[in-house]
């Protein structure tokens, strides 16, 4: 045969085309959108990182990361596996490496100067399951999902994620223990209320997979019973459980909606014995496509299939929101509409993503109510509905906390903000996530400054 | 580098080609291929390379040396120094510190291990300069007068860092002389591209959902879970390593080089010994030519040899005892096999002889898989029966639900079933043309083409992922 075969030639034409093209594009993409991080950037040559090889290691991940089209290629390369490899049932479980997870939270730096606001994997590392012993419910099935090397596992069903709950009883007494430090150290001085905001995988109908995960609602009662006097829990399962069948959870992000979170709000206001405003006050905006970060974990095509709609309530009191990031302060808007236009970042428009060091908003409500939330992500939403109320609310993040720039622990922070109110917000994973908790605790002890 | 990832296959690949193919002479050619391969070994192994270039010009004094003293009789005592010379590097880098530990545990005493860390490729260099100084010695082969020559046979990167372990009588003629042409250039091109699919396709997603079950604390996996995860593992490590040996082959073939298959359809085997005829054959017939038949082969001592080459075999594959448990475990089924069940294989249905051997291969797996003992055995236990948390599980089920096509196409991947479509739609329709090309080849190139671009967009969406059989 004195000819090359079709598939030759196409074979040379392939890697030498990819090959110039990827030589002559010069101008190296530094973040991929898709993936919402990072890329890997040209490393130095140095004689130090020839000799131990990073840099030829470094060098060919710089390759595949900044390759072209990339992105591009990315979608139709989880296209290709989805249609080859997993059958089209409407439920399915995926398997997620936490190592190329990520989520849209900013990433918390000690660095000062630094406003880089790559993100960062969140992180499940949970220990080995023990049943939690309280009398008031059937112990949970002991589960495995042993995120030892950094397995995720997310169920999807109906074009819905689920992350898949496994109640770890170490982490969830850490966390009382945290809060009941916090009550002690405010000397009762003033109410502290814990609410636990439960996942979707708590509502979403399981059918014949019910059982697969832990019952969350079991987890915080076992919680609640830890709880020293001064401490409230609020109970906001059975009122997400009432309304259930609304959409009250992200299909395509494992956050709450903000009508998810207004109903916890109502809970928080019947605990407290006040009156919740109305949804009906609020001026609603809408924003579609929202695919969220369980759709960037997954990028399952049934959940690409369904994204979400946020609806945002605008707040209808005066305020202002000051969010600072270390020294530097900015006044932005309760829901601030610029990331709405992102592709994966949409949920940020909630409390102008809530990564700051710390925040105040100020309201023209003059009652002397000063509420401070410690709170993560699924706070954002949930913050908004608390302006009617108070004249001042302080926002710390645990994760972005600066201690540097700001008091040196919580219990100072309240007492130099003049403070007579807590309230805990946080949802259940990072109530069993121990990383987070450790933040929360330095938080509330921190003593040196650093 | 390694052949799956982007950087070889759009970077080193083309211009390697490219100035393969723009010079005439086979010794500009050899020259391009022993500078592409030193810098091919030495972006992955920048400091050792040193002693890959080493141990090549040390066995190839040690050829010349030997021819020389044939005459003398000193020949022998050359080639034994020399072979526990190179023996002694391999032993240096890969097993000083499995060796030190055992040490530490019998004596008490502490010596510490310091990680020198394993050049890449050392297991498979070292076995071909001993295949070569022995043949030298046999008078099989003629010493290569050439370091050069010599030092691409050594380090031609087709084959250094995963084999197949390349004799060099085998290739004497292709680094002399090569024979150029379109039909070797095709075939290599075809083969490649089947190795570089079968790597990124399919192994590498059998190993993320062998992660599945493998990587949960096992007092929660269901018996259904455990036989899913091993056998996830026997489709990753099978599709992993005879897809690096057939980009290996095929790249010879696109350069003039004609390499022995390393592999023949293992799964299809019904025993054991039949598995190693048909699995990484150019280890076992290493053992076999150069330990076994010199020990007596199957005349004298049989056991005790056959016990000596799997106790090798096992440990080549790793420094840690569960290699050599393996390498036990396929020596005594080897020896149950002959003296025993052969003797009554007529006997035994087929179908009982498939079943057999599927156990006897996942089992084989565990040991191989789990550098802990005790994990090997708790997982065992739960394959059959005992401490498993239940028969299935909802995971388990939606899983295996999710996952059957994948299953099902890497199982029919393990068989000559798609072959012998090819053949048979050869058979018909290559008297068929369209243009210059026959239908059956135009049905070929579209699907050879279709796996080549389906592999380089999937590897764009893998991170690096470097071959099972790499560290060795």
């Amino acid at each position: 045969m004195k000819k090359l075969q079709l598939d030759a030639i196409a074979f040379l034409l392939i890697i030498v085309v990819l090959g110039i093209g990827n030589f002559i594009n010069i101008n190296k993409p530094e973040v991929s959108e898709i993936e919402n991080r990072a890329l890997k950037q040209k490393p130095e040559l140095k004689m130090s990182s020839i000799i131990d090889g990073s840099y030829f290691r470094d060098y060919t991940e710089y390759y595949s990361d900044t390759f072209i089209l990339r992105d591009k290629l990315l979608k139709i390369s989880s296209d290709i596996q989805q249609a080859l490899f997993i059958r089209d049932t409407d439920v399915k479980i995926i398997v997620s490496d936490k190592s190329k997870e990520y989520i849209n939270e900013p990433e918390a730096t000690d660095d000062k100067n630094n406003t880089d606001t790559r993100n960062t994997p969140e992180e499940n590392t949970t220990e080995p399951v023990s049943t939690p012993d309280f009398t008031s419910s059937p112990e949970p099935t002991e589960k495995p999902y042993n995120e030892a090397d950094g397995v995720g596992y997310w169920l999807v069903i109906d074009g819905k994620a689920v992350e898949l709950f496994k109640f770890n009883k170490d982490n969830f007494d850490f966390y009382a223990n945290v809060l009941n430090e916090c009550n002690e150290k405010l000397g009762g001085k003033m109410p502290i209320y814990s609410l636990i905001a439960p996942t979707n995988s708590e509502f979403v109908e399981l059918r014949k997979h019910a059982g697969i995960t832990d019952s969350q609602n079991n987890a915080t009662a076992y919680l609640n019973s830890k709880f020293n006097d001064g401490i409230t829990a609020v109970n906001v399962y059975d009122v997400l459980n009432e309304h259930k069948e609304e959409y009250i959870y992200f299909g395509s992000d494992h956050h709450w909606t903000a009508l998810g979170a207004y109903y916890a709000y109502t809970a928080f206001m019947k605990t407290k014995g006040e009156e919740p405003v109305p949804l009906e006050e609020y001026k609603t905006v809408e924003i579609d496509n929202f695919l969220g970060s369980t759709y960037a974990k997954t990028r399952d095509k049934s959940i690409e299939k369904n994204p979400d709609t946020i609806y945002a309530y605008l707040p209808f009191v005066d305020y202002k929101y000051e969010k600072y990031r270390f020294y530097q302060l900015s006044e932005v808007d309760i829901i601030d509409m610029k990331y709405a236009d992102t592709k994966l970042d949409k949920y940020l428009v909630f409390l102008s993503a809530g990564d700051g060091t710390w925040a105040k908003i100020s309201t023209e409500n003059k009652n002397g109510k000063k509420l401070l939330v410690i709170k993560d992500s699924y706070g954002n939403s949930f913050v908004p509905f608390l302006l009617p109320h108070y004249e001042e609310i302080y926002v710390i993040d645990p994760r972005f906390y600066d201690f540097n720039t700001s008091e040196k622990n919580v219990v100072d922070f309240i007492e130099a903000k003049d403070v007579n109110e807590v309230l805990f917000v946080n949802y259940m994973e990072n109530v069993n996530y121990r990383d987070f908790m450790l933040s929360l605790e330095r938080l509330i002890n921190n003593e040196d400054g650093e | 580098m390694v052949f799956s990832s982007l950087f070889f296959l759009c970077v080193f690949l083309p211009v390697n080609i490219i100035l393969y193919y723009a010079v005439n002479n086979n010794t500009y050619r050899n020259v391009i291929l022993i500078v592409s391969s030193l810098v091919f070994y030495a972006w992955g192994e920048p400091v050792w390379i040193s002693v890959l270039i080493l141990s090549g010009f040390f066995n190839y004094f040690i050829g010349t040396s030997i021819e020389k003293n044939r005459e003398n009789g000193k020949g022998k005592g050359i080639v034994s120094l020399a072979i526990i010379a190179n023996l002694f590097i391999l032993g240096f880098f890969k097993y000083f510190g499995f060796f030190v530990e055992n040490l530490n545990t019998l004596t008490g005493i502490d010596i510490p291990i310091i990680d020198i860390g394993l050049p890449i490729g050392i297991s498979f260099y070292t076995f071909k300069s001993i295949s070569y100084i022995v043949d030298v010695y046999r008078g099989e082969v003629k010493a290569e007068k050439s370091p050069f020559e010599f030092l691409l046979y050594v380090s031609l990167f087709h084959h250094l860092v995963a084999g197949p372990i390349v004799r060099y009588k085998d290739v004497e003629e292709n680094i002399k002389k090569r024979a150029i042409s379109f039909n070797a250039f095709n075939n290599g091109v075809e083969r490649f591209i089947i190795g570089l699919g079968k790597k990124v396709i399919i192994a590498n997603q059998a190993n993320e959902f062998s992660k599945v079950f493998l990587d949960m604390n096992y007092s929660s996996l269901p018996v259904l879970g455990a036989w899913a995860g091993i056998l996830l593992f026997a489709i990753e490590i099978y599709f992993d390593f005879s897809g690096y040996s057939d980009m290996a082959i095929g790249l010879g073939k696109m350069y003039g080089f004609h390499y022995k298959e390393n592999f023949n359809y293992p799964y299809i085997a019904k025993s054991a010994t039949e598995f190693w005829r048909r699995w990484h054959i150019s280890l076992t017939s290493f053992f076999k030519d150069y330990v076994y038949i010199p020990l007596g082969g199957n005349r004298k001592f049989h056991i005790r040899n056959m016990l000596i080459v799997w106790l090798l075999t096992g440990l080549w594959h790793g420094a840690s005892w569960n290699f050599v448990i393996w390498g036990l475990y396929f020596f005594v089924l080897l020896v149950i096999e002959k003296y025993l069940l052969f003797k009554i294989e007529k006997k035994i249905p087929k179908i009982i002889w498939r079943l057999y051997f599927v156990v006897i291969i996942l089992v084989g797996w565990v040991f191989f898989y789990h550098s802990s003992l005790s994990d090997a055995i708790q997982f065992l236990g739960i394959m059959f029966g005992a401490g498993a948390s239940s028969f299935s599980s909802s995971e388990v089920e939606i899983f295996l639900n999710s996952y059957i096509i994948f299953i099902g196409i890497a199982l029919i991947g393990c068989t000559p079933f798609i072959k012998s479509i090819f053949q048979r739609i050869k058979g018909h329709m290559e008297k068929k043309q369209i243009g210059v090309y026959s239908v059956d080849q135009i049905v070929k190139s579209i699907v050879n083409t279709a796996i080549f671009i389906m592999s380089i967009i999937m590897l764009v969406g893998q991170s690096y992922s470097p071959f099972l059989y790499f560290k060795f």
